[in-house]
C-alpha cells in the first residue's frame, strides 16, 4: 500500500486537487432556490454562497490593497507631474467642471426621456420629475484579469453605502451593476459581459430587448424580431424594467444589425457603448433612485421654474392679446349662416338612456358605376358590346342624353 | 535534440527559491493581471498566473508543487472574477502538473523551448477553461479563439523576459 501511494503520489495529489475543485464547482452551480414572491428579471442574478463569498473576499482583500496602492501611486506620480507642468488650479477647476457636466448630462438625459414620454402620454400621465438620484463617486482600481469576465473593482464598498445590484454609470452612459460588495471595495459586472443583462429600449422604434456582451466583449441587444426600421446610429436607452438601471439613461448607439445565427427571423443589435468601457477612471454609483435634490439642484430647479413661469405668463399674455384682437377685427364667418350640427361626444346617451347614434355620412354617388359600386346589381350594368369597343358601363341612373351623331357614318360600327 | 534531452546531473537539478519569492511573485502576478488591463484595455494579452505556475513547475520539477501552486493561483484568479471558483483552478492545476512532468524529462533552459512551452500551456489552460465551463458546468460561453491564441503569444513573449529575471531570484547552494 505504501509503495502504491509513494509510486503514484503525484497522480493521487493531482486527482485529489481536481476532485475537490470539481465538487466545489458542483456545489456552486446547483439549481438556485426560488424565493417566494421573487420575480426574475434580466438584471439580477443569484447571490454567491457563503464559502464562495469567503474566497472572493480573501481574493479581493489580497489584491485590492495593492491595486489601490498601485493606482494611487500611479495617479500621484502623474498628478504631481501634471500639476508641476500645468496649473494646479486649472486642473482642479477642470475636474469640478467635468463633474458639473456629468451631473447635467445625467439630468438632461432623464429630462429628455421624460419629455418624450410626456408628449406621447400627456393626457394619461402626470409629469413627475423623479430622475435626480443620490450617487457616490468611486475610482476604478482594477479588473478581474480574465478576458472572459468583464468585471471592475471600485475603491468604495459597504462602508460607503454601496449595496448589491446598484447601477454604476458615468456621465456618458451606463457601465454595469454592483455584483459583490466588500467592506472597502466592490465588484462591478459590466454591461459587456456575457452573463450580464440590462433592459434597454431603442429610442426611435421603441423596440425593447436585453443587453449583454458577446464573446469579444461587445455589448449587443439580443433576441429582437427582425425590424427594417432599426438603423445604424439609433440611440439605445435603459428601459427601467430591470430594477437596476433607472429609465432613460444612455446606453449607446446602434453600431450594426446582424442576423441571429441560432434563430431565424431574429436579429442581434450590436451597440457601441456610450461610456468608454475600456478606459474608466471614475464612475458614479446610484445609491438611491428616490428624488434627492442637493442645494445646487434645488437652486437650478427654482431657476428653471421661474423661467418656465415667466414663459407661461408671456404665453398667456399673447393669447389674451390675440383674443382681444380677434374680437375687434371683422370676422370671416357669415353671421347669418346656420350653425354647424354639433357632434355628440363619444359615449354620450339620450335622455332615455339609449346611446346617441352618430349619423354615418353617405358616400357621394360614383361618377362611373361598376360592379364594385355599392348598391349596384350585375344585371343593372350594361353588357359589353359584341364589337369590342369600350368596357365602361353606362350610367343606369344618369339622365339620358341624345348621343351625338358620328360625323362620318361610314366609319361607324357595321 | 542534444539541447532538449538532459545529459548532465546539472540539467535536472531542482531549483530552489527563498520562501518570500513563492509568496511575492504569485501575488505580484495576480495584482498585475488585475491592474494592467486598465492600462492596456482589450490588448492585455497575457495570463500571468499561468505563466508563474508554469515557471515554478518547470524549475522545481515537482508535479505536486506545480499542481498545488496552480490550484491556489487559479482559485485566487477565480476569486477576482464573477464566475464559479475552480474554473481557472482546475486549468492551472493541470498546467502545473503537466509543466512539472515535462520539466523532469527535458531541459528547460533554452529560451525557445521555454517560449514554446509557454505558448502550449497557455492554449491548454484556455481549452481547459472552455471545457470546464461548457461541459462540466453546462454554461453557454462563447470563446474567441483568435483572442486565446493572442493570449498564448503574449504569454510566450512575456515569458522570454520574465523567466530570466525570475532565474536571478533562485537560491544558490
Amino acid at each position: 500500500m505504501e509503495s502504491f501511494l509513494s509510486r503514484y503520489r503525484n497522480l493521487i495529489v493531482l486527482l485529489v486537487l481536481l476532485l475537490l475543485q470539481v465538487i466545489g464547482l458542483a456545489v456552486q452551480v446547483r439549481k438556485p432556490v426560488v424565493v417566494a414572491g421573487g420575480t426574475p428579471s434580466p438584471g439580477r442574478d443569484k447571490e454567491d454562497g457563503k464559502g464562495v463569498r469567503l474566497i472572493r473576499l480573501w481574493a479581493a482583500d489580497l489584491v485590492t490593497p495593492f491595486e489601490r496602492a498601485v493606482h494611487g501611486s500611479s495617479q500621484g506620480v502623474s498628478g504631481f507631474w501634471g500639476n508641476y507642468l500645468d496649473l494646479r488650479h486649472t486642473k482642479e477647476e477642470n475636474k469640478n467642471l467635468q463633474q458639473t457636466i456629468d451631473r447635467l448630462r445625467l439630468e438632461q438625459a432623464s429630462l429628455l426621456e421624460d419629455a418624450r414620454q410626456g408628449h406621447r402620454l400627456q393626457e394619461m400621465l402626470k409629469f413627475q420629475q423623479n430622475y435626480i438620484y443620490k450617487t457616490a463617486a468611486a475610482q476604478v482600481i482594477g479588473t478581474s484579469g480574465s478576458s472572459q469576465s468583464h468585471v471592475l473593482y471600485l475603491d468604495k464598498g459597504a462602508e460607503d453605502g454601496l449595496e448589491r445590484d446598484m447601477a454604476v454609470i458615468t456621465g456618458d452612459g451606463i457601465v454595469g451593476k454592483v455584483r459583490a460588495v466588500f467592506p472597502h471595495a466592490a465588484q462591478v459586472l459590466m454591461i459587456n459581459d456575457q452573463t450580464s443583462g440590462a433592459g434597454v429600449v431603442l429610442e426611435t422604434t421603441r423596440t425593447r430587448g436585453i443587453l449583454r456582451g458577446d464573446e469579444a466583449g461587445r455589448p449587443q441587444v439580443i433576441n429582437i424580431l427582425a425590424d427594417q426600421r432599426i438603423q445604424q446610429g439609433e440611440h439605445v436607452l435603459t428601459a427601467g424594467g430591470d430594477q437596476v438601471f433607472p429609465r432613460g439613461l444612455p446606453v449607446g448607439v446602434v453600431e450594426s444589425v446582424v442576423r441571429d445565427p441560432e434563430r431565424s427571423g431574429f436579429i442581434d443589435i450590436r451597440v457601441k457603448p456610450a461610456a468608454d468601457l475600456q478606459r474608466l477612471d471614475e464612475v458614479l454609483v446610484i445609491l438611491s433612485m428616490q428624488p434627492h435634490l442637493s442645494s445646487q439642484q434645488q437652486a437650478d430647479l427654482a431657476t428653471s421654474e421661474e423661467v418656465m413661469g415667466a414663459e407661461a405668463a408671456a404665453d398667456a399674455e399673447r393669447k389674451k392679446a390675440a383674443a382681444e384682437m380677434e374680437e375687434r377685427l371683422p370676422g370671416l364667418k357669415d353671421p347669418n349662416a346656420p350653425d354647424a350640427p354639433k357632434k355628440p361626444a363619444p359615449g354620450a346617451v339620450n335622455a332615455d338612456g339609449t346611446p346617441v347614434v352618430v349619423p354615418t355620412p353617405k358616400p357621394l354617388p360614383a361618377k362611373h358605376l361598376d360592379r364594385f359600386s355599392p348598391g349596384v346589381r350585375s344585371e343593372d350594368l350594361p353588357q359589353p358590346s359584341d364589337g369590342g369597343g369600350t368596357n365602361a358601363p353606362a350610367k343606369p341612373d344618369a339622365p339620358k342624353t341624345p348621343k351625338p351623331k358620328p360625323q362620318n357614318p361610314g366609319t361607324g360600327a357595321q | 535534440m542534444q539541447a532538449i534531452i538532459p545529459d548532465y546531473r546539472r540539467d535536472l537539478e531542482i531549483r530552489r527559491y527563498p520562501p518570500y519569492v513563492y509568496v511575492l511573485v504569485p501575488l505580484v502576478a495576480l495584482v498585475l493581471q488585475a491592474w494592467l488591463p486598465r492600462l492596456l484595455g482589450r490588448y492585455a494579452y497575457m495570463d500571468l498566473p499561468v505563466l508563474v505556475t508554469v515557471y515554478f513547475a518547470l524549475n522545481r520539477r515537482s508535479p505536486i508543487h506545480g499542481s498545488v501552486l496552480g490550484a491556489l493561483l487559479g482559485m485566487a484568479q477565480d476569486g477576482l472574477t464573477h464566475g464559479a471558483i475552480g474554473i481557472h483552478g482546475i486549468a492551472n492545476t493541470i498546467c502545473g502538473f503537466l509543466a512539472a512532468s515535462v520539466g523532469i524529462r527535458i531541459v528547460v533552459e533554452n529560451n525557445i523551448i521555454r517560449m514554446l512551452l509557454n505558448f502550449v500551456f497557455s492554449l491548454t489552460a484556455g481549452a481547459i477553461v472552455l471545457f470546464v465551463t461548457r461541459i462540466l458546468l453546462g454554461l453557454h460561453m462563447q470563446v474567441d479563439w483568435l483572442d486565446e491564441v493572442l493570449h498564448a503569444v503574449g504569454n510566450a513573449g512575456i515569458g522570454l523576459i520574465l523567466f530570466p529575471i525570475l532565474d536571478l531570484t533562485q537560491s544558490r547552494d
